[in-house]
């Protein structure tokens, strides 16, 4: 692996009694940002502690740097493991909170307070230095704990639901803080979040963890485009799936008609699952369709149509004028559509 | 309004209840030729305070007990906070049975705990010693420095100790520069109740003391045996000292919030 990143080979963690994680493996380069994303009780809290050593979990190898840290306490790993709340120090001011992984690792005088001094300026902390931590808004608090996480420049740094539980306007705030982290100084970040979303804007790569193994790991691209099994298609809940017959020849029918399939599954019952623009709204598309729904987002106005029984959501054009009722007709990007057989 | 009168009476009897004994500490403590049936004092003298000051047998008893209390707070505090801290980490049947034990000592007689506790230091030499009296104190008080702390790290957030490791601090280290100072109040708490616990005790000294150590409440028990009342009640007052600055303490601690873990 890259000298500098995280590497996990075989990592196994209970949950409680239960099963929990098994035979997760992944890399993260340096300056790589890894989105770990899955449901609720999936385990992602449960990998970020195990690899941090806060946690139960074995593994064949944990790398951090280039160095094997399995076997070390959480202090030696070179990971830092950001919780959900930040948890700053209540009896220390926000320098000395910022100042704290250097003191404890024996640092003192000028250099304490130069690496603070950079650290805070960076994360637009400067004038807070002298405050309590009690006195900070919730966005100074989590930018204290991230600026306290990275003074010490550790190799890998794991956060866990940074941005759960923020208003948009601390979301945003607290996302560019993070960006700063990154641009400043390049440390492996692996980031929990439910947020698809925000996992496809600020992750290189995204792993989707389903029932305590890690089922994809991709960049957001291929993986929103490209999911590899049904169980991830239906976790990133695409917007637009259709019953049909995987066909001898590997071509999908169904009511869209016959789509060709980049990597045809096994013929008999299957399902297609398309991203959201790979079906659109075209003049002289080949299969009709009603609207019966027009949903308004700020990103994007979509229409829902109907064909049959099937519901497709798509993307409207600037400009275009629709009401539920009008016919319209679809066409399919080809090459964006992903089968697999129906369970 | 027959509720309000009835508040207003039960408030005053149980001030008065309360009052009462210690005004009646303070003026035998001050009075003198007070005799049945004068409701006060017909003259003043401050000659029990000045004897009191001036004499080695209470000043050298006061001594004693101040160390004693010291010393028997520390280990409330030494002994109390790693038991107190261990049997929050247990769950279920085992944080009970373990808060049973840590309550023993409390709970039992204290002529009893007394005896047993004799029988024991004399086996190993310290009857009769500042170091046997000592350890006897410290028997209920860390019981009691065991159960506070058990309340305070059951509701401690441990997950600013995780935060703590996973920023380079060692357990020590985050022991010391974490979880100390955040507990700074319940420790001072602790350590005043040791410190009181030891300051009140008479069965443990008398019986593991023997006759050598001796404590400002075994001279006020002397003192009331034999008759010398003024000067009785003054070693009483100075014995209310300690309860009254803990009491205050205690209510102005109350009055301030601080934050224990966020």
């Amino acid at each position: 692996m890259t000298e500098g990143g995280l590497l996990v080979h075989r990592l196994r963690a209970p949950f409680g009694t239960a099963p929990g994680l098994e035979d997760i493996s992944f890399e993260v380069a340096p300056s790589e940002r890894l989105a770990l994303v899955g449901a609720s009780g999936a385990g992602k809290t449960t990998l970020l502690r195990a690899v941090a050593g806060l946690g139960p979990g074995t593994a064949e190898r944990i790398e951090v740097a280039g160095r094997e840290v399995g076997a070390l306490p959480a202090e030696r790993r070179g990971v830092v493991y950001l919780q959900q709340t930040p948890l700053l120090f209540p009896h220390l001011t926000v320098a000395e909170n910022v100042a704290f992984p250097l003191r404890v690792r024996g640092i003192r005088g000028s250099r304490v307070d130069a690496a603070v001094g950079e650290v805070m300026e960076a994360l637009r902390l400067g004038g807070l230095a002298d405050r309590r931590t009690q006195s900070l808004s919730g966005g100074q608090r989590h930018r204290a704990a991230l600026a306290r996480a990275i003074v010490a420049r550790p190799p890998v740094l794991l956060l866990d639901e940074p941005f759960a539980s923020l208003d948009p306007v601390l979301r945003h705030e607290v996302r560019e803080a993070v960006r700063v982290v990154q641009e400043g100084y390049r440390p492996a970040l692996v980031l929990v979040t439910h947020d698809l979303d925000e996992a496809g804007t600020l992750a290189d790569r995204i792993g989707v963890l389903l029932d305590g193994r890690l089922a994809q790991v991709a960049p957001p691209r291929d993986l929103f485009t490209r999911p590899t099994s049904l169980a991830v298609a239906r976790f990133l809940r695409l917007p637009n799936s259709v019953p049909g017959t995987i066909r001898p020849d590997g071509s999908f029918e169904s009511v869209l008609g016959v789509l060709p399939v980049q990597d045809p599954a096994a013929p008999g019952p299957g399902i297609a699952f398309f991203p959201a623009d790979a079906v659109r709204i075209a003049a002289h598309g080949a299969v009709a369709a009603c609207v019966v729904e027009l949903r308004y987002r700020v990103q994007q106005t979509t229409a829902v149509v109907a064909l049959g029984d099937v519901r497709l959501e798509v993307p409207l054009d600037g400009g275009r004028e629709l009401s539920p009722g009008v016919e319209v007709r679809l066409t399919v990007l080809p090459g964006a559509v992903s089968v697999f057989p129906a369970p | 309004m027959t509720g309000r009168v009835a508040r207003l009476a039960a408030l005053g009897l149980l001030g008065l209840s309360a009052a009462a004994p210690f005004v009646l500490l303070a003026l035998w403590s001050v009075g003198r030729d007070w005799f049945y049936p004068a409701v006060l004092p017909p003259r003043f003298t401050a000659q029990s305070w000045r004897d009191l000051l001036a004499g080695e047998r209470l000043l050298g008893a006061t001594a004693t007990s101040l160390i004693l209390g010291a010393g028997t707070g520390a280990l409330a505090c030494v002994a109390g906070l790693p038991v107190g801290r261990s049997l929050a980490r247990l769950r279920g049947w085992r944080r009970h049975v373990g808060a049973a034990l840590a309550f023993l000592p409390v709970a039992a007689p204290p002529i009893a705990l007394a005896t047993g506790l004799q029988f024991s230091f004399l086996r190993l030499g310290l009857g009769g010693t500042l170091a046997g009296v000592l350890l006897a104190h410290a028997v209920p008080a860390i019981g009691y420095g065991s159960l506070y702390f058990l309340g305070v790290f059951a509701v401690f957030d441990s997950r600013i100790e995780e935060e703590s490791r996973s920023l380079g601090a060692t357990p020590r280290q985050t022991f010391f520069h974490v979880v100390v100072p955040l507990i700074r109040r319940p420790l001072a708490d602790a350590f005043g109740l040791g410190f009181l616990v030891s300051w009140s005790q008479v069965p443990l000294t008398l019986l593991v003391g023997g006759g050598p150590v001796r404590t400002l409440p075994i001279e006020v028990f002397a003192l009331v045996q034999s008759g010398q009342d003024r000067l009785a009640a003054t070693g009483a007052l100075v014995l209310l000292a300690p309860a009254i600055a803990a009491l205050a303490a205690t209510r102005l601690a109350a009055s301030r919030t601080e934050v224990m873990a966020v």
